[in-house]
């Protein structure tokens, strides 16, 4: 409770400084906003030139499209200025008083910042998936929800993993500018449905490197594609995938000499 | 070399090159960024269900990909972070008070930073293209055509380097230009240049409208020409319209440049 309730603080505090910079507040709003008006024109021009990928047409494309942002966008709320703190915190010397602090470093590391620049493409991208509901694309079935809602958590959890690695990096090379250039790399990898891929790497992204956990399987599940089993062993392999980087932090953490070392 | 010495160029694209080469991380990262995305696109390409139109099949696709990275990164230009940079920060007094054109530097740096890119890219489509190469199709390549390719890549090049620049030079004026970088050069030139979508394969109004804007010079031009699907005159209409873009935004440069310094104060001090 006491944690939580230091976390909301810190929360505050961030967003009363991102309000000091309103302009530069708006524009990044704005430029989220293009953000997401040119991906989705990305798929519409795709399907001037194929009928399908891999099995997806142009619909269901855009359900997978509308999970992505979804998720992109929640990552970008609650992590990505972390990832970016984090780079400045290693440089600046300023984890060193962090983990004098009594309070476990790694949440206040994974959470200290928020950024709501991205609210406005999390309500697009509800919007959009309201839209093909609507459209009945996606059919009203409770299970199907259920499903995706394991489905979201699983994609928010391993993308917690890969930030922890990050960060982990960030700690052990002492200088990694631009590691949201890395994450946003390997978001690219999940734009389009795994099934693309030649069945081998398809397989590494079922399994040790689980891509299609990202976006593709929860937007199979919202299908009504995705058998229960995917779904939940996905969710089992992020939670072995949360314990197994937490503790790969704290080893890192131990071996951390600072700049005195 | 007496040339090159006496007004130092040379010297500085040798300094960049040094410069760059210190921030290995950075260009790992970079790498990822620019074989990435390609990749997957091909993968999509490669498993699409065909509409009717479409005039590609799976070795244009493979070949088409696996240029973009190179050219992406031949024609690529990183002037506009640089220059609002500049301004932003005042770095850019040093560079008006050297006696030397004080946007060649922007130049030189990004010539050197493409130059070193290669150093990875080559290799890798190389092997890339071992891996697939019963599957593309290069029976067609004759030297007229190669030396097309190269006149191609250096237009797109100069294309590429004066329509950032002049988004770059707005900096004089607008605090952040990224979000106009990203609308102009970003989201545009991936619609319509040919990164998402190659733009042979656009239904025909809209390759029309993507062959009349600069943005395809850039990137699909130079690849559509080493597929040797253009005819000569196809490739020199090509050729016409990138050079008349060049020239305006040449001129618009130009013109911003005059009128924005003026308007500079250095806030750097």
């Amino acid at each position: 409770m006491r944690q939580a309730s230091i976390i909301l603080h810190l929360w505050k505090a961030t967003i009363i400084q991102s309000m000091e910079y309103r302009a530069s507040f708006v524009f990044a709003i704005i430029a989220n906003f293009f953000d997401f008006i040119f991906g989705l024109l990305q798929y519409l021009v795709f399907f001037t030139a194929a009928k399908s990928i891999a099995g997806w047409d142009s619909d269901q494309m855009l359900v997978l499209y509308g999970v992505f942002m979804l998720v992109f966008a929640l990552h970008f709320i609650l992590l990505y200025p972390n990832l970016v703190a984090m780079g400045d915190m290693v440089n600046s010397g300023n984890l060193d008083l962090l983990l004098t602090k009594p309070i476990n470093a790694q949440l206040v590391v994974s959470f200290k910042r928020i950024s709501l620049e991205e609210l406005g493409s999390i309500g697009t991208a509800a919007l959009l998936l309201g839209w093909q509901f609507y459209r009945g694309i996606i059919v009203a079935d409770l299970g199907n929800f259920l499903l995706f809602g394991v489905g979201i958590i699983t994609s928010l959890l391993l993308i917690y993993c890969m930030f922890l690695l990050l960060i982990c990096l960030a700690v052990l090379m002492e200088r990694l500018d631009n590691m949201s250039q890395l994450l946003w790399s390997f978001f690219s990898l999940a734009r389009y449905p795994v099934e693309i891929y030649p069945n081998r790497i398809r397989y590494v992204f079922m399994s040790f490197f689980p891509v299609a956990f990202i976006a593709t399987i929860p937007a199979s599940a919202l299908l009504g594609r995705a058998s229960s089993v995917t779904v939940w062993s996905g969710f089992a392999l992020a939670i072995v995938g949360v314990v197994g980087c937490s503790w790969l932090w704290r080893c890192t953490i131990k071996s951390y000499t600072s700049a005195g070392g | 070399m007496a040339m090159f010495k006496a007004d130092g160029k040379f010297a500085v694209l040798i300094a960049y090159f040094k410069i760059i080469l210190t921030y290995r991380a950075m260009m790992l990262i970079h790498a990822i960024r620019l074989l990435l995305l390609p990749l997957v696109l091909a993968s999509a390409w490669l498993s699409i269900e065909k509409t009717a139109s479409n005039p590609y099949s799976d070795s244009d696709y493979l070949l088409y990909y696996l240029l973009v990275p190179v050219i992406m990164n031949l024609t690529d230009s990183r002037v506009v972070f640089k220059f609002s940079q500049a301004v932003k920060d005042g770095s850019l007094n040093r560079e008006l008070l050297k006696p030397f054109p004080p946007l060649m530097s922007y130049l030189l740096e990004s010539l050197a930073n493409n130059a070193l890119q290669l150093l990875y890219l080559v290799p890798f489509t190389l092997v890339f293209w071992l891996f697939v190469r019963d599957r593309v199709l290069l029976g067609h390549l004759k030297p007229s055509l190669l030396l097309f390719f190269v006149v191609a890549i250096i237009i797109g090049t100069l294309a590429r380097l004066v329509v950032s620049g002049s988004i770059a030079l707005l900096s004089f004026w607008i605090e952040d230009v990224t979000t106009l970088n990203l609308i102009l050069n970003g989201g545009i030139w991936a619609l319509l240049g040919g990164m998402i979508v190659p733009v042979a394969t656009f239904p025909e109004n809209i390759r029309h409208i993507a062959e009349l804007l600069p943005y395809r010079y850039m990137l699909s031009f130079p690849i559509e020409i080493f597929s040797g699907r253009l005819s000569n005159s196809e490739i020199y209409i090509g050729f016409a319209t990138a050079t008349f873009w060049i020239i305006l935004f040449a001129i618009i440069m130009h013109i911003i440049w005059k009128s924005g310094l003026k308007t500079y104060t250095a806030y750097g001090g």
